[in-house]
């Protein structure tokens, strides 16, 4: 009878224990900002059938690690981590818009496009890339504002040319080419987008058109030539006639 | 059909009515036991002959060598020399009863007879028949569908019977088949034994229930330490003692 | 080759009852709670999770249980003695072997069907259209299961059932690593680790020459030819393996 109550009495001290241990376990330890991320060529050599599988785990890690250290602001070994998962797995397309974007929280822009171009090189029929492009050009530049600009068109331009992409590519490029400075590549594109685009997209052409023209009707009309030879006769006297509305003629 | 020591079988010709039904000529068998692979020597030049049509008592102490002589018999051990001959032309005509057999507990009695029939090449019509006879022969019709795992002692050895019988063979080697069953059963496969030597069969037991072989034995052999060391008929065997038991005593303390 | 048959069939009857119906609820369990919880931190990305997350479970989950029944499935037999009742009986060792192998591959094919058409209705239920690429990348690891379950059922041939499940799985890592002990050959430094090498690279079964899990998350285009070539190279391996194991079991005593 003693015998068993005190085995019993040992078996509740160790449950006990057991509980204890894990309620007093320090609550998260700080997590070290410096995580060794293996370089890409290891995992290269290592294993091809599992490297997709090794890309996921440090595309999920890497989301872990920027959410916890994005307030403290350490985000050192971020770079090598988007290097790694893009490396392993090229077509992983969420891994670079999401690395493109993370790498500016380090201050470093300049990879993200990096990055971006790696990405498009290796998916050269994903319109995402170049409006991606497109986009850190216009917002991360590092010329003046013009410049930008008109890289950010080019980048929205090549990025409209991709057999897929949604028409408002070409809008974006028409308004950034006319913001920096390349007025005759503006008003081309927008002849293409009055071309090529529903009665929105027309009106968009137009109002595009109009506010880059020049207001002097001769000028007007003389910018406004070349498009004669992209556009058919129909539309060129459509785009006249909208144009030169309330111009008397 | 032949196990040799050394080459392949002799397979002489000899009247298939005088060649005896198993024919065993100085038989060795060592292996190595243990994690040291230390050598034990089994059996240590077994002479032996079974005549056709004879219901022959191997008797024997535990670990004498009887159940290793069987089986190398079947082929599931190779001689380390010696030689062992079989009478008939080969495994298909042999019936095999092993000691505490043990059989797939997932399967019902029907459906292992039926996997045993299927392992002897039988088409399903003859498998259908034998399996039906067999399961009524030894009394286990109630009890063929029910799964293995839920037979008694007795039934397990009387499904093991079953399955030594099933391709109807010439040659019967049964270990120990009375064990495990109640006075009933027993009767049974007494009778069952007896059918088996009217129908022109021979068949070899092994058993220490001397009374069993009294009854059913013409010949016996008795083993000990890997050696026959007496072999005679029963009536020889009785004219020297009063009882089996006593002549088994008296030839193994010798 | 009726004999191959009912071996076969009672060995998938045995297998099949082994808990294997368990293994797939688990599995699906496992896929629901771990792979839904993986696409939910993976910023949208949840189809391509669950299709490398649930392939890497099937591949686990699939090893373990063939690995575990293959290794088992002689040394079983020969524990429990029903080997007696089977070799008594004229079944040569290499129909035996076939029967066991063929019995386990119908068990296998249940169970990875179950955790594929599982897998395949989730990735279709979470990325709106169901995709084809889920179910050959399940057939593909069903083929390379084939060839470890062969090598599995070789060790046991030679000894514990223990070390065959062990050995199994390294050589199923070793069969992924297959490309590195290739450009091991060619590293010219040494003829000797290059002569090794070969040996290793040949005898372990390549497991890595076709990537389809990449296929599947879009990675890769896959080249029908290429798996077509693979997994025949994989079924002469097979052939290759049992043919070895029946050899050894040829020798086998029981």
């Amino acid at each position: 009878m003693m015998r068993r109550a005190v085995a019993v009495l040992v078996v509740l001290a160790c449950a006990a224990g057991v509980a204890a241990y894990q309620a007093t376990r320090p609550g998260r330890a700080a997590a070290n900002p410096h995580v060794f991320v293996p370089s890409p060529k290891f995992f290269l050599d290592f294993s091809p059938n599992f490297r997709t599988s090794i890309a996921d785990v440090y595309y999920l890690d890497m989301i872990q690690y920027y959410g916890e250290h994005l307030r403290g602001g350490h985000l050192q070994s971020l770079p090598a981590m988007v290097d790694l998962v893009t490396t392993l797995s090229p077509h992983f397309k969420r891994a670079y818009i999401f690395g493109a974007f993370a790498l500016t929280d380090v201050g470093r822009p300049d990879l993200s496009v990096k990055l971006l171009e790696r990405g498009f090189a290796a998916n050269p029929d994903d319109f995402a890339f170049p409006a991606y492009l497109g986009y850190f050009s216009y917002q991360y530049g590092t010329g003046s504002k013009q410049a930008n600009d008109a890289a950010a068109a080019r980048w929205y331009q090549r990025a409209a040319s991709i057999p897929g992409s949604p028409p408002y590519l070409l809008r974006l490029a028409a308004v950034l080419a006319g913001k920096g400075g390349q007025q005759v590549k503006a008003i081309d594109m927008w002849g293409q987008v009055y071309a090529g685009g529903d009665k929105y997209a027309r009106q968009k052409a137009v109002d595009g058109l109009d506010r880059i023209l020049p207001t002097d009707k001769l000028a007007r009309m003389k910018a406004l030539t070349p498009l004669q030879s992209t556009l058919s006769p129909k539309d060129f006297e459509a785009l006249i006639a909208e144009l030169f509305k309330g111009y008397l003629q | 059909m032949a196990q040799n020591g050394q080459g392949t079988g002799s397979g002489a010709a000899t009247g298939a009515q005088s060649r005896p039904a198993v024919s065993v000529s100085d038989l060795h068998k060592t292996v190595a036991v243990g994690f040291l692979r230390r050598k034990v020597a089994i059996l240590n030049g077994v002479d032996l002959v079974v005549n056709q049509n004879e219901v022959f008592g191997l008797l024997g102490p535990n670990g004498a060598g009887k159940t290793t002589t069987v089986k190398v018999a079947l082929g599931l051990m190779r001689p380390s020399s010696g030689s062992i001959e079989l009478g008939v032309e080969g495994l298909g005509r042999v019936g095999y009863l092993p000691e505490n057999p043990y059989f797939y507990d997932y399967l019902s009695g029907r459906e292992f007879l039926g996997f045993c029939a299927r392992l002897f090449g039988d088409d399903a019509a003859t498998q259908h028949e034998r399996v039906e006879a067999l399961l009524e022969e030894v009394s286990l019709v109630d009890a063929a569908d029910t799964h293995l795992r839920k037979y008694s002692k007795g039934m397990l050895q009387r499904i093991g019977i079953a399955q030594a019988l099933i391709n109807d063979p010439e040659l019967v080697l049964l270990d120990e088949p009375m064990t495990g069953l109640d006075p009933v059963g027993r009767v049974e496969v007494k009778r069952i034994i007896e059918r088996l030597h009217e129908r022109g069969k021979t068949v070899l037991f092994n058993s220490h229930i001397l009374s069993d072989v009294h009854e059913l034995c013409s010949r016996i052999a008795i083993m000990c330490k890997g050696r026959v060391i007496w072999t005679g008929s029963v009536d020889e065997a009785l004219a020297e003692a009063e009882t089996l038991e006593d002549f088994f005593m008296q030839v193994v303390q010798a | 080759m009726r004999q191959v048959r009912a071996i076969a069939i009672n060995t998938f009857k045995e297998t099949i009852r082994d808990r294997v119906l368990a293994v797939i609820v688990i599995f699906a369990l496992v896929m629901i709670v771990g792979g839904l919880w993986l696409g939910s931190i993976s910023l949208g990305e949840q189809g391509r999770m669950m299709k490398d997350f649930g392939l890497a479970t099937v591949t686990g989950f699939g090893l373990i249980v063939a690995v575990f029944i293959a290794a088992g499935l002689v040394h079983k037999e020969v524990e429990k003695r029903t080997i007696f009742v089977i070799f008594s009986k004229p079944v040569s060792r290499s129909a035996f072997i076939a029967g066991k192998f063929l019995g386990l591959c119908g068990t296998m094919a249940v169970v990875l069907a179950g955790m594929g058409l599982f897998l395949f209705a989730l990735v279709g239920i979470l990325d709106g259209h169901v995709s084809g690429m889920v179910l050959l990348a399940v057939l593909m690891v069903y083929v390379q299961l084939l060839a470890i379950m062969a090598v599995t059922i070789f060790f046991s041939t030679l000894g514990s059932a223990i070390l065959a499940s062990v050995l199994g799985i390294c050589v199923f890592i070793a069969g992924q690593l297959s490309q590195n002990v290739l450009s091991l050959t060619r590293l010219g430094k040494n003829p000797l680790t290059e002569a090794l090498s070969w040996v290793i690279y040949t005898i372990v079964p390549n497991l890595s020459a076709v990537d389809v899990k990449a296929g599947v998350v879009g990675e890769q285009t896959l080249a029908w030819g290429q798996i077509g070539l693979w997994t025949v190279y994989l079924l002469a391996y097979v052939v290759v393996v049992l043919a070895l194991a029946a050899l050894v079991f040829r020798r086998k005593e029981f």
